[in-house]
């Protein structure tokens, strides 16, 4: 008896007499350290469907099988409108990733001197390599995900598609438009020049004007009932942290929701 | 250890590795049908759901067939691909054509004449100057029930659930606005309306009396929504000339 102990299944044997290609042996030798470790078989199901899928043909849509694509070319563009804002919403989520490297959301005065977050911004614009055109691109594709969302509700209402089994989604897409909007209006706060302030100031006086919750709401928002540094910390944590994890889960789920359903094509 | 004395060592692991399934375990689906309460309501929910889906499709005399279509890989992919960058290029020339720029520090002791949130907020900022819409209640001696910027702030709260319910009363298979003048003459209203409020906000936007203003903010949706009514009934009737032509030729009529 050797003192090595011999592997259960003598896995290094069948590879031997596999006589395996080098990317072969190596792809096994991986798969089997992680299936070792993680009982990778346990998902393999999924593991040979998803090889599967690469193979897969796209069902034929409804206009595709009943030819009707020449009466409905017009409408095609309109249903790229969703994947549009989702693309719109990945490159404003990189580019504000970057100009996050440069920005601090410090110093919030509003006595007309320029404060730490407006010389950020500053900075950003004229001394930092490309900072113009990326906050360029992510001012642009903000507003270019809230157009095209702002579309893409039209189309849905106006092709019908949001009837019967989809009345989740289109719910859920309200949320999803409100938050979008919520999104803009925290990133518009952000450089903290005149047009920020005085947008942060009505946006106070709206939340004081709710009932019951609105001085609530303000100090939750915007941390206290005029502007300042707290508000500028807010609404920068509100647009870097919670709304990137919320809309990104809330579009994940939206998306999937589609998957599942299908597309409700007119007919 | 009793008569196990010649090893030293002791199992601290519960020993025997993990025990393998014998006729004793029960199987998964001997658990789900065991369990009780919700878990096996859902149980019995799922397996009926499962029965009628199989029954139907016995019933039926749909026969599945391959669908011939476009491979998922490579053309899919490379026409995502392409209309992706296409998507990324258009912003990409926006954001280098148009850049943004940057307004004078923030500065509470001078207001700018101008004061306007992003254009996308323009209908909400609207929604704040309805002012003249808010009844004076005779029975609180003419005084507003809510404060005007309360009733504006609410207005927001009432045109999202507006457009939250329409699912829940409109259903059906219809899906092109011939088919439902009504609700795409609802639709065209709502766009307008979001025209003529996001116009109102603005105010300067429009050279014209700022009453006037007011009145044509409610006033235009309604003309919106009746000239797509007349229009898409009228097209309706378009339809319904060529099928009755087409139905004509083919019976005539005695």
């Amino acid at each position: 008896m050797s003192l090595e102990p011999k592997e259960d299944y003598d896995r290094e044997d069948w590879m031997r007499e596999r006589d395996l290609t080098t990317v072969e042996s190596m792809y096994l030798t991986v798969l089997m350290w992680f299936d070792k470790r993680l009982r990778l078989v346990d998902y393999l199901e999924l593991l040979e469907d998803m090889y599967y899928k690469i193979n897969l043909q796209m069902p034929k849509s409804h206009t595709e099988q009943y030819n009707l694509d020449n009466k409905f070319w017009y409408w095609y563009p309109l249903y790229a409108l969703g994947s549009f804002s989702t693309l719109a919403y990945i490159v404003a989520a990189i580019s504000g990733a970057l100009l996050g490297f440069y920005y601090s959301p410090a110093a919030a005065a509003a006595n007309g001197q320029p404060t730490v977050a407006y010389e950020s911004i500053t900075f950003i614009m004229t001394d930092l390599n490309f900072g113009f055109f990326l906050r360029s691109l992510h001012r642009w594709s903000a507003q270019v995900m809230t157009a095209a969302v702002f579309l893409h509700m039209l189309r849905v209402y106006f092709t019908g598609a949001y009837k019967e089994p989809r009345e989740l989604n289109w719910i859920i897409g309200i949320i999803l438009i409100s938050l979008t909007m919520v999104f803009g209006y925290s990133g518009y706060l952000l450089p903290w020049d005149q047009l920020a302030f005085w947008a942060g100031t009505i946006g106070v006086n709206m939340a004081l004007s709710i009932p019951l919750i609105g001085e609530w709401t303000a100090q939750l928002l915007f941390g206290g009932f005029t502007l300042s540094q707290a508000t500028l910390q807010r609404m920068y944590i509100l647009h870097v942290f919670f709304l990137p994890f919320i809309v990104t889960t809330v579009i994940a789920i939206h998306i999937g929701i589609v998957w599942m359903q299908g597309i409700a094509e007119p007919h | 250890m009793p008569g196990n004395d010649s090893t030293d060592d002791v199992r601290t692991d519960g020993g025997g590795g993990i025990v393998p399934p014998d006729d004793e375990t029960p199987t998964w689906s001997e658990r789900k049908e065991r369990s009780q309460g919700l878990a096996r309501l859902t149980y019995e929910y799922f397996e009926r759901a499962r029965r009628e889906d199989q029954d139907l499709r016995q019933e039926s005399s749909y026969v599945e067939r391959d669908v011939l279509g476009f491979p998922a890989w490579p053309h899919e992919m490379i026409r995502n691909l392409a209309l992706t960058s296409f998507f990324v290029g258009m912003i990409i020339l926006l954001a280098a054509t148009l850049p943004p720029h940057i307004a004078p520090p923030a500065n509470s002791g001078s207001t700018p004449l101008i004061i306007l949130p992003d254009w996308y907020l323009y209908w909400s900022f609207g929604l704040l100057k309805l002012g003249p819409l808010n009844p004076e209640l005779s029975l609180l001696g003419g005084q507003k029930l809510l404060a005007d910027q309360t009733y504006g702030v609410l207005a927001n709260l009432v045109i999202v659930g507006m457009i939250a319910v329409v699912p829940f009363l409109n259903k059906g298979s219809a899906r092109r606005p011939v088919e439902q003048p009504f609700w795409a003459a609802v639709g065209m209203s709502g766009v307008v309306f979001a025209v003529t409020i996001a116009a109102l906000s603005v105010k300067n936007l429009v050279p014209m009396d700022a009453h006037l203003l007011f009145d044509l903010t409610f006033l235009l949706p309604f003309v919106g929504a009746t000239m797509t009514y007349a229009i898409l009934k009228a097209m309706r009737e378009g339809y319904m000339f060529d099928l009755n032509r087409r139905y004509y030729r083919l019976r005539p009529p005695k």
